[in-house]
């Protein structure tokens, strides 16, 4: 069991708890360590303001927004929300949103985590100029690929669709498992496949019962992150759907980008929080991993 | 490897290569598809076209003013936060959210922030006596004003990179630079930097390869203006296809910044990897 814990010990990044000898040496803190704490607690709660206002933004009648100096004690209201909803049409967009990003992540999870696998373990020739190639699709403007994208959906008329936008988001999701997943697995000892395929695994045997349970926990934060991504995801939402597929980012953008007035200001405030909300929850479940995630795909490039 | 093969070839590869189809022929609208080849036509009008030299121009300003800032910013928050304390954690985790913030939201948070007249910044400036400013008004604000929400959104991330990376640090050698008698800049240059030189490098290259795809956030605030002034190459060449439907010359503007960002982003990497060498 022991190489068991030390591969997962592997997949955790970052040591969080300080030693004890640190421990003690900080219940005797000097002034500029304190300077430091504070420092960093207001520089983190200054970021966080921007989130802060428009949370209260959301919960305001229109007459609160709308007032300078802005208000922090106000009747709290959820007609912003109801405004979205209702006008905004925000109920379809977020349905196609949960849709589009769970599928994207889904298919990408499973396509990604296998060639991540394949890169990882089998000596094919030419590896390391695949690997190469995922990277450099990371750098590829994804305006490269709105254009044609748009074409060839146009001409087999699937516009519009779930399915094209998930497709779409593969192009981008995809290479970023594969990196993902070809760290972790490359973290894994090779004597676990060997030893499972001795006992009579097939490869693709030992990959779904020996591999994948051991590296669920990395799994799952990838797919959370794949998720992430195209949730957030504006271009190929923009180009690809009009109506039936929407997502909510494209409804966000036609309101921020609504200059005549400050009008929707409210519904715009309620429809960024129900974007953010699940990412965050998400985010804060994952947080290790994500950290991790995000610094990976180019950190060992 | 089959799976992701095939997928990927179907929606990366064979885009690609379309686009590059496109940019060397002459679109038909009528059937929408392209019709005769043009050679490099496309490419000396693209490289002609005075707004696409100024999108580059922007996209490049844009650039070096943001990846810079959030690189110091980056680090110089996350020595901050480095400080032993039982907080930390919490502090941390917060400090994640605004970077999993979708792009296009924090560009509408930040446009209703920064409105000169109901925003909470002017506001915040009228306390001190000062007068509003008009972030979004003129050519050079906007431009701050985009690398401002920027470097909101990615500042936690480099923050967080870079405080895993000061963690790593050996403090064995920090201890043998006091015991030598140097000062906080003596340690700061001869043995901080050089360790995290590899790192800062790998940082840089994360962010740029996320900051050339800038739109999202131009798109909620500016829109490309005033003028043209915010108008960076990716949210150019979405215009000139999806709005004039100049298919041909957008394509070729998207083949010339992809090659321009591969190479870029191969020297960068490069540097990167040297640098990781020299360990």
């Amino acid at each position: 069991m022991s190489t068991l814990t030390e591969a997962r010990r592997d997949v955790v990044p970052i040591p969080e708890t300080p030693s004890p000898a640190r421990r003690r040496r900080a219940d005797r803190r000097r002034p500029g360590e304190r300077a430091r704490i504070w420092s960093g607690a207001i520089v983190c709660a200054l970021f966080l303001l921007p989130l802060l206002w428009m949370l209260l933004t959301s919960f305001k009648q229109q007459r609160d927004i709308f007032t300078v100096p802005p208000t922090i004690f106000f009747d709290p209201t959820l007609a912003q929300y109801i405004d979205a909803f209702s006008r905004g049409d925000l109920g379809p967009k977020l349905v196609n949103t949960v849709i589009v990003a769970l599928g994207a992540g889904l298919v990408s999870l499973v396509a990604g985590a296998m060639a991540g696998y394949a890169l990882s373990r089998l000596n094919i020739r030419g590896a390391g100029v695949i690997g190469a190639l995922i990277l450099a699709s990371r750098g590829v403007p994804p305006i490269a690929l709105a254009v044609p994208m748009f074409l060839v959906a146009r001409t087999l008329g699937i516009m519009d669709t779930h399915i094209t936008l998930i497709l779409a988001y593969c192009s981008f999701v995809i290479p970023y498992v594969m990196w993902l997943t070809r760290g972790f697995f490359l973290a894994l000892p090779k004597e676990l496949e060997e030893a499972a395929m001795l006992d009579g695994c097939s490869k693709m045997g030992a990959f779904f019962r020996i591999i994948v349970p051991i590296s669920a926990p990395g799994l799952i934060s990838t797919f959370i992150f794949s998720v992430i991504l195209a949730w957030e995801e504006l271009l190929f939402a923009l180009v690809l759907t009009n109506r039936d597929a929407t997502t909510v980012p494209v409804a966000i953008a036609g309101m921020a980008g609504d200059t005549e007035t400050g009008a929707n200001w409210g519904a715009l405030a309620a429809a960024g929080m129900v974007t953010v909300i699940p990412v965050v929850i998400l985010a804060l479940v994952v947080q290790k991993w994500l950290i991790r995630g995000l610094a990976d795909g180019a950190m060992k490039g | 490897m089959l799976p992701a093969t095939v997928l990927l070839v179907a929606v990366l590869a064979y885009p690609l290569l379309y686009t590059v189809q496109i940019s060397l022929s002459e679109f038909d609208l009528a059937t929408f598809a392209p019709a005769d080849w043009t050679g490099l036509d496309n490419y000396t009008a693209a490289l002609a076209n005075e707004s696409f030299q100024n999108s580059l121009v922007v996209t490049a300003v844009y650039l070096v003013l943001a990846l810079p800032l959030q690189i110091v910013l980056g680090f110089g928050i996350a020595y901050l936060m480095n400080a032993e304390w039982r907080g930390r954690g919490v502090v941390r985790a917060l400090f994640l959210i605004p970077m999993v913030v979708a792009p296009v939201v924090s560009g509408g948070i930040w446009k209703m922030i920064l409105d000169p007249l109901w925003g909470g910044v002017s506001w915040f400036l009228g306390l001190f006596g000062l007068p509003p400013i008009d972030w979004f008004g003129d050519a050079t604000m906007s431009m701050i004003s985009i690398v401002l929400i920027d470097t909101w959104r990615s500042v936690p991330f480099v923050a967080l990179i870079a405080s895993a990376a000061l963690l790593s640090l050996p403090s064995d050698l920090f201890e043998a630079a006091k015991v030598d008698g140097a000062n906080w800049w003596q340690t700061m240059r001869s043995v901080s930097l050089p360790l995290l030189a590899p790192i800062i490098a790998a940082t840089f290259v994360v962010r740029w390869l996320g900051a050339v795809k800038m739109f999202d956030v131009i798109l909620a605030t500016t829109n490309g203006g005033p003028g043209e002034a915010t108008n960076v190459v990716n949210l150019f060449i979405y215009q000139q296809a999806f709005r004039l439907l100049k298919f041909s010359e957008s394509s070729a503007m998207a083949v010339i910044v992809l090659v321009i960002t591969m190479i870029l982003t191969f020297v960068f990497l490069s540097v990167s990897k040297k640098l990781e060498d020299r360990l």
